[in-house]
This record gives C-alpha cells, sequence and structure tokens, in this order.
C-alpha cells in the first residue's frame, strides 16, 4: 500500500516539473493554466457544495434519512439570493 | 400578441421576463461581433496577396486570445446565471391557481377562497368571431389580478403536457402525478397566449392557454359571476 501511494506521489511530482519547464519556453500557456485550473475548481466545489448541503441528498440513512422533511422557510438551500430576503418569511404550511 | 414577420420574443408582461429580453439582446450582441470579426478575418485571409512563411509562433497573441474569449464568457456568465437564481425565487404570492392538463383542455382550479374550477377548451375555427385568434382562443380564459404576484401549481391528469405563455416567461411541465410550481407577476393587464408544449396526442396543437390580466376589482366580480355560473 505505501509502494503505491509513493507511486503516485513521485509521478504526480515528475508529470508536475516536466510541464513547468515546458512552461517556461510557452509562458503563454499560463492563463490557460489558470482558467482551467479556475474553472474546475469552481465546478468541484460546487459540486462538493451540492453533496454536502443539498436537502435531497442522503448520506446517513440510519441517523438522518430524509433530510427532505425538514426545510424551514428561513434557510436559503440555493446558491445565490438575487431579491429574496428569507429571514422574513413566515412559516404558514401545518406541520405533519 | 405576436405581430406578423415577428423574428423576437414577444413583449414581455413579466419583470423577469424583460430580465430575459435584456439578456438575451445582450448574449445576440456579443455573439454578432464574434461572428463578424471572424467572418472579417476570413474574407481578409482569402483575399490578400500577402504571404509570410517564417513565423512559427507568438507568445503574445496566444496570451491575448486565451484570456480575451475567457473575459466575455465570464461576461455571458454572470448575467446568466442572476436570471436563473431569479426565475426560481417565489415572491409570497397573492393567488395560487391549479393548472391541470387533459387530453386534450385545460382546467384552472382557483381554490383558496371559494371552490372555483372550469375548463378551458379551444374555440373551434368555424365558430370563431371576427378579430379572434385561430387556434390560440379558448372558451374560458384564466383570469388573474394585474401587479400581483400569483403561483400556478401545473400538474396532468393522464400524459404529460406543458403551461407555457411566452409574454409571462412561463414555462411548466405537467406531469402526472407530480406537481410542479411557477410564479409570475402580470406588470400590465391585457391577453397573454401561449400553447401546450409538450406532446401529448391527437390535438396536441389545439389545447392553447390564454391568460387574462385585470385590475383587482374586475377580478372579483368575474370570480363571482364564475361562482355563479358554476
Amino acid at each position: 500500500l505505501l509502494s503505491v501511494l509513493e507511486f503516485y506521489i513521485i509521478s504526480s511530482i515528475t508529470m508536475l516539473s516536466t510541464v513547468s519547464r515546458q512552461l517556461r519556453s510557452h509562458p503563454a500557456l499560463i492563463p490557460l493554466f489558470i482558467f482551467i485550473g479556475g474553472g474546475c475548481t469552481m465546478s468541484l466545489t460546487y459540486l462538493g457544495r451540492l453533496a454536502l448541503r443539498n436537502p435531497d441528498v442522503c448520506w446517513d440513512k440510519k441517523n438522518n434519512p430524509e433530510p427532505w422533511n425538514k426545510l424551514g422557510p428561513n434557510d436559503q438551500y440555493k446558491f445565490y439570493a438575487v431579491n429574496m430576503d428569507y429571514s422574513k418569511l413566515k412559516k404558514d404550511r401545518p406541520d405533519f | 400578441m405576436a405581430h406578423p414577420t415577428q423574428l423576437g420574443f414577444k413583449d414581455a408582461a413579466m419583470p423577469v421576463m424583460e430580465e430575459l429580453l435584456h439578456f438575451h439582446d445582450h448574449a445576440l450582441m456579443i455573439v454578432l461581433l464574434i461572428s463578424t470579426l471572424v467572418l472579417y478575418i476570413i474574407t481578409a485571409m482569402v483575399s490578400t496577396k500577402l504571404t509570410n512563411k517564417y513565423i512559427l509562433d507568438s507568445q503574445e497573441i496566444e496570451i491575448v486570445w486565451t484570456i480575451l474569449p475567457a473575459v466575455i464568457l465570464v461576461l455571458i456568465a454572470l448575467p446568466s446565471l442572476r436570471i436563473l437564481y431569479l426565475m426560481d425565487e417565489i415572491n409570497d404570492p397573492h393567488l395560487t391557481i391549479k393548472a391541470m392538463g387533459h387530453q386534450w383542455y385545460w382546467s384552472y382550479e382557483y381554490t383558496d377562497y371559494e371552490n372555483l374550477g372550469f375548463d378551458s377548451y379551444m374555440v373551434p375555427t368555424q365558430d370563431l368571431a371576427p378579430g379572434q385568434f385561430r387556434l390560440l382562443e379558448t372558451d374560458h380564459r384564466m383570469v388573474v389580478p394585474m401587479e400581483s404576484p400569483v403561483r400556478v401549481l401545473v400538474s396532468a391528469e393522464d400524459v404529460l403536457h406543458s403551461w407555457a405563455v411566452p409574454s409571462l416567461g412561463v414555462k411548466m411541465d405537467a406531469v402526472p402525478g407530480r406537481l410542479n410550481q411557477a410564479a409570475f407577476i402580470a406588470s400590465r393587464p391585457g391577453v397573454f397566449y401561449g400553447q401546450c408544449s409538450e406532446i401529448c396526442g391527437a390535438n396536441h396543437s389545439f389545447m392553447p392557454i390564454v391568460v387574462e390580466a385585470v385590475p383587482l376589482e374586475h377580478f372579483e366580480n368575474w370570480s363571482s359571476l364564475m361562482l355563479e355560473d358554476a
């Protein structure tokens, strides 16, 4: 198991050093890395946010089986609220 | 209502639809600018007598044409995401209407205070009065008070339908066994037409939707009249 880890670490370091050496002779590729890297980071972060915060996702079947039943009127579940002030809403639905 | 030879969207009757129109203009302008530039470059390349065989690469132009498209895409993406989240906001509606799709008509239920429900069939072409629109008029219109947020719960009784009114920026699929919610505010009084937007059988093209936005007193008179008739 340790040798598999060492293999991955060494191969990634070699890849990084090769790429940075090639980048020095072609610096125009640096913005490309920045934009693609930024895009991948943003997508993966949003996926992670959806996985952890979305009430439709159930990780723990024993302790929290149906998180979509615990929605409150004051919580913001969407990523970005343009015009909505969620703190002003009241709960006017019956409990069940 | 669309006018003849219309190419763009219908006039908006809803604030979110206006935002969509402006965003469409913004994105289309960017697309047209880029296309014109590319076309110009192509004609310039094809019709020139200059030849340069010794340029192999250039770092500066590569930087420019990596950063500039990324910036343009960000400029398109930010308003787009804002409108996307704006469209999902439901701001405390004053009225809830249920629109149920059947084969091949819509039925509307206003059950907030009294039990008002009616069916809305298309007016056949041979029964149209002069000045009415073919395949778009219905016998009973869905009347809503203007300038009030309205929530429409859309569902179907048999097969898939879709409740769509372009001027109000609403299109919501009617799935049997599922309630979908759409919301709109009619900012001006008027009559807004739409058609069923999911194939549902032989008369799919013949089940239109007509929404009539009127001032609140007229809406109250209309609903009392409809309750007496029913």
